[in-house]
This record gives C-alpha cells, structure tokens and sequence, in this order.
C-alpha cells in the first residue's frame, strides 16, 4: 500500500460522511485557533512589555530616594539622594551617562491655553539616558543647568494641548507664572511603563529646584538615573553604587539602605518570566479546547470503527493485515486534525493579525511557533487520538466483522 | 516427477466454541478430504451443519481448533492472523452471498482491492482490475458504485475482485443465494466455464442441491461430519440417505 493509497482512502473515508466529518474538524479549527490567538496575545504583552522596558534600556538604573520598606511600609520618598551623589556615581568606572531627577506637577500656560502636565527637572544627559530624539529646537545643556536658566523642552502633546505653533521654538510658557522659553519639542515616543513621555515638560534640574520649588534643600533629589556600558556587567554596578551610597549617607552595617536601585535588565527578566507565565496560561487554557476537538476525533474514529465493521471485515477477508488496518485508520484521523490544524492556524493568524492590525492599530508579532505547535498537533492528536479506534479496527475478527450488519 | 501437493488438505479437523452461557459446543468433527487443483467442489449441507465453519477454515477466515488444514502444502493451521491475511491475498479468492463490496468505492476501486493490499503498483492493478471486469462484461462500469448495479451485476463485480489476485483457490459461500435464478445459473454457468477453460479450483458452499450439481464433487456435511464425498449424485436423495444413515 503507498502512501497515495493511505491518503486517498483516507480522503475517501472522511468525505464520504461529510458533515460528520466537518463538525469534528470543527473542533479542531476552534481548538488551535485558540491556541494560536492565546499565542498571539501572549506575544503582544510580551512584546508590548519588551518595548516600553526597552526604551528605557537594559543598560539604565534607576535609583531613588528612600528606604524600600520600613516595618512592612514603604516609607516613600525622603530626599535621601543628592545631586552630589550623582556627580559621585558618574566617577564610577561603568557608568557611561547620569543625571539626577525630580519630579513635579506643572501648570502650564501659553496664551488662553491652560495645561496640567508632568514636569521633570533633569541634567542634559537625560537625552542619553532615555535616548530622545528632538522634533526641533535642542535640549538644554550643562551651562543652562549651572545657571539655572528657564529653559524648557516639551513633549509634542504638551505642546499640541497648549496649541503652540508648529515650531515654536523662541515662544514664551508660564510654568508656575514664571515665563520659560521652550527651547525643544522632542519626538513622540509613545508611552512607557512610566507613563506618556509624550506629555511632559523638561527643565535644568536647578532651575526646578531653586526658581520653582524655592527647595530648603537645592541639592537633593528624588531620583538618580545613569546608564551604563552596554558590556558592563549590571550586578557589578550596582553592587558598586550601593556600597558607594551607604558610604557617603554614612549608613552603618544592619542599617536599611536610604534609596533604593532599580536595575532595568533584572526588572525584563523579571517581566520576561512573568509574561512567559502569562503565555503558558492562556495557552493551558486554549489547550482545553484542542484536547475536546481530539476527543472528538476519538469519538469520531470509535463511531467509524462501528460503522465501518463490515468493511475492516472485507479488508481483511481480502488480504489487509493488521498493521495496513491501523495504518490506514491513524492516517484517517491525522488527516482530519492535519486539515483542522491547517483551517485553525489560518482562521487563528487571520484574526490575530487582522484584528490586531486593523482594529487596534498594533502590530500583533508573528512568530513560528504556531506554525509548529499546530504541525505538531495535528500528528499528535490525530496520532493519539486515532490510536484505540485503531487497535479496535485491526483486532476485529474478519468473520465476525463480515457478519455484523 | 515431483506430484504437485493438493490445493486442500484437512486432516481431522475439529472446530469447538466456546458458548457465552458457558460450556463449548463442537460444530466439526474430525473432517477430512483433500481437494486437488482444477476441481470444482460443492459442500452442501443443511443450515446449521457446519458447512460455513468449514468455508471458513479453508478460506483462512478462522483456524481450526484441532487437526491440520495444509493450503498448497503449507500447514496454516499455527499461522498468526497477518501471516493468514497474506495467505487469503494470495491464494485465495471469496465471493459471498451478500457481495461484500465497499459501497463508497466504484467498481474499479473495489477490484483493485486485493491488489493494493498485495502491493501491486497503481498502474499495474488498474490494468489488472480491468481486465478482470472485461472478463466479467462489466468493463464499462467501472466507475460506478456498487449500489448503482443489479445483484447479477454486484456478484460478477465480485467475481472480478476474487480473481484479480489470480488466486489458486475461489470460494464461494452461496453465492446465487442473494439473486434470481436466471442470475443465480448465469453466475453458476460463469464459474463452471472458469473452472473448465481457466483450470481454477472452485469450492461452492451450499444448502442446494440445484446449485451443487454445476459442480464435479460433493462434500455433503450433517451435524459437522462427512456423510458423503463423491461425485455429484443424480438425485438428492443420495445424500438424503447419507444423513440417514449418519443418524442412525
């Protein structure tokens, strides 16, 4: 027997009860189209999560000010950190860029327009850092930040919400009711896992610290960031600045750190894990549905078995041994969950991508998994669930079978 | 010069089976004859005694629960039920009473089958499986289904399918049992001319008397034994005597 005869009796077998068949491939269709969007979706939070995680780097740290926890509490954000420290940790070998930071609401107004945004008092190498790029005009550097000029660069939104002209470098803003120029609009990025960065307003650290904030304590900050070589070692770095830290806030040992270091690449990792758990649930989940489909084709096959009694019987009263018999029934129910598999991955990367292209403007990742995953399933549920009928069709007794009616 | 084994061989063959209600019951009882090749041979008995048992001995259908069954000088009686599938593929033919074709295959389909299952390449039992249909006259209906054919029609089909393998042996289990009786002749005819111009062994299993004078030699079977083995009789009541006298 070749394999075109196994195909086609397979063929023949399944379309000679059409609609029979057509429900039990059924099952499978729905059965890997799930799985295939479960592994869509999985991907895009994935991703979607990679993306906003990368935009910041694998190479930046994060260090803020305060103790992490405090009797089970976190005890928020004292101004433990400094911009001195800051200037410490840029001596640090690996460090490749540093600015400290502060945070704040602003109002903002630039004509009748009146704007409530995010305002962020940085050093020039927060272009760095968070790799923006300008749309016009240019960021501010280290003198504006010695003389604590009132220079401000905005996100594109602000500068839409405030409807400044298309390039309005040169126009004057009210930030607190202090005139600032707006010397730069940087490109839209997007949000990031810290919020719109699309939506905010940079100034000179000092500028916010002394003329805004009119602060008791000009030098200290709520937020250091740096980045490092990319082939320096994370750990290290951060293992340098803690001990650099608690040396400087004089901390002795068993006293909590006062500040607390964020390392980027151990927060992917740890999202990466989490997402990937995240994708082997809704997977499991699908996975349910794929093994009803299988159990259909059991039942279909046990039917067909039944059905077919007669016809195993003349098989058999004219020469097919048993091997031919359960060869030519797993093929049948491979055939059903290979076709099933198919239409399900076709329909599944059809509404994955459709519907994360067209509907919510995404660009959902295509990946060959699904490919595989639905190849594999096609033979190992056709193979498992085929195998019992099978064995039921080829150890049925020749005359018995040609007796039944 | 070496003579040729024949094509049947019982030696004391026994069948028992088990009953669901518990105990055996014997359906035969140490049958033996031998049937040598171009004989054409019908085993007549009454419902019940046995003939189907022994049809389904000789065609390798079922084994036997004691005794030797030899096919062409081979002992098939300790061969595993692929080793006897070959055996059936090889030597021998079946046309039953009912037909048994595959419904949802055409003719042609339906006659290649044995081949297919010999590993006959497609080109080769497509030509085969057409000329055994040309033999039969049904050569314009090969790609017809089996329920589009008159009973004659269905059963020369089988005919077909039954030699395309060119068998040694033709097994016929009532095979006029299912048609008319201008059919039935005109299929009894058939394997009388194939026996006599193609030399085929023919075994015909059949409760009448009718029927088993198309062939040479009877094999009469009562309650599972032989109570005659000769050639066709004149008259039934020759073989009415034998069940007679086995009785007694």
């Amino acid at each position: 027997m070749t394999l075109g005869d196994i195909l086609k009796e397979s063929w023949l077998s399944i379309s000679g009860n059409k609609l029979r068949s057509f429900l039990t491939v059924l099952g499978i269709i729905i059965g890997v189209m799930a799985v295939v969007i479960m592994v869509a979706v999985g991907e895009t939070v994935q991703q979607s999560i990679s993306d906003q995680f990368s935009s910041l780097g694998t190479n930046t740290i994060v260090i803020r000010a305060g103790a992490a926890r405090r009797g089970g509490i976190r005890s928020g954000n004292r101004n433990t950190l400094t911009i001195t420290d800051a200037e410490q940790i840029r001596r640090l070998p690996d460090v490749m860029s540093i600015t400290p930071a502060q945070s704040g609401s602003a109002q903002v107004i630039y004509g009748n327009k009146n704007w409530s945004t995010l305002m962020l008092g940085t050093y020039p190498d927060y272009t760095v850092i968070q790799d923006i790029e300008m749309e016009t005009g240019t960021f501010f550097d280290l003198t504006a930040v010695k003389n604590a000029a009132t220079y401000a660069v905005i996100g594109p939104d602000t500068a839409r919400e405030l409807g400044l002209p298309d390039n309005p470098v040169g126009e004057i803003i009210r930030i607190q009711n202090m005139p600032f120029v707006v010397i730069g609009v940087m490109k839209a990025r997007g949000d990031s896992a810290f919020g719109s960065q699309d939506d905010m307003i940079i100034i000179p650290i000092t500028t916010l610290k002394k003329r805004l904030q009119g602060s008791k304590f000009p030098d200290s900050v709520t937020m250091v960031a740096l980045k490092i070589y990319p082939d320096a070692d994370n750990a290290m770095v951060t293992d340098q600045i803690n001990s650099l830290l608690r040396q400087r806030h004089r901390l002795k040992d068993g006293d909590e750190d006062d500040f607390q270091i964020t390392d980027m690449k151990q927060i992917m990792e740890t999202m990466d894990t989490v997402t990937g758990y995240l994708k082997l649930l809704l997977i499991a989940i699908a996975a349910v549905s794929l093994l009803v489909g299988s159990i259909g084709i059991m039942n279909m096959m046990l039917v067909s078995v039944v059905e077919r009694t007669r016809e195993i019987g003349i098989r058999k009263a004219v020469g097919a041994r048993e091997r031919v018999i359960i060869i030519q029934f797993l093929a049948e129910s491979v055939l059903i969950s290979f076709i099933g598999s198919m239409f399900g991955l076709a329909f599944g990367v059809g509404i994955s991508q459709g519907v994360g292209r067209l509907i919510l403007k995404y660009n959902v990742p295509f990946s060959i998994w699904p490919v595989i995953l639905s190849v594999s399933v096609a033979v190992i549920v056709g193979l498992a669930s085929g195998v019992m009928p099978a064995l039921r069709a080829a150890k049925l007794n020749p005359i018995d079978s040609l007796r039944y009616e | 010069m070496k003579n040729n084994p024949p094509v049947i061989s019982l030696k004391k063959i026994c069948k028992i089976f088990p009953l669901e209600i518990g105990g055996v019951q014997q359906v035969l009882f140490d049958i033996s004859f031998t049937i040598d090749a171009g004989e054409f041979v019908a085993i007549m008995g009454p419902s019940g005694s046995g003939k189907s048992t022994c049809m389904n001995i000789i065609g390798a259908l079922d084994s036997a629960s004691t005794g030797v069954y030899e096919l062409y000088g081979k002992d098939i009686t300790t061969m595993t039920p692929d080793e006897l599938a070959t055996i059936r593929n090889e030597y021998i033919g079946f046309v039953f009473q009912n037909f048994n074709l595959l419904p949802k295959r055409n003719i042609l389909d339906n006659v290649m089958l044995p081949l297919m299952y010999r590993g006959i390449t497609p080109d080769d039992r497509n030509r085969r499986a057409r000329e055994m249909l040309e033999l039969v006259g049904l050569n314009k209906f090969e790609a017809y289904l089996p329920t589009q054919l008159s009973g004659g029609m269905k059963q020369r089909v089988a005919i077909a399918r039954a030699l395309s393998g060119n068998p040694k042996l033709i097994l016929a289990d009532e095979p006029t049992g299912s048609l008319d009786s201008k059919m039935g002749n005109e299929i009894l005819r058939f394997f009388k001319k194939l026996n006599s111009d193609i030399g085929i062994t023919i075994v015909i299993i059949t409760h009448e008397f009718e029927i088993a004078q198309y062939a040479r030699r009877v094999i009469h079977i009562y309650d599972g034994r032989i109570t005659y083995d000769g050639p066709v009789p004149k008259t039934e009541n020759v073989l009415l005597k034998s069940e007679q006298r086995h009785k007694k």
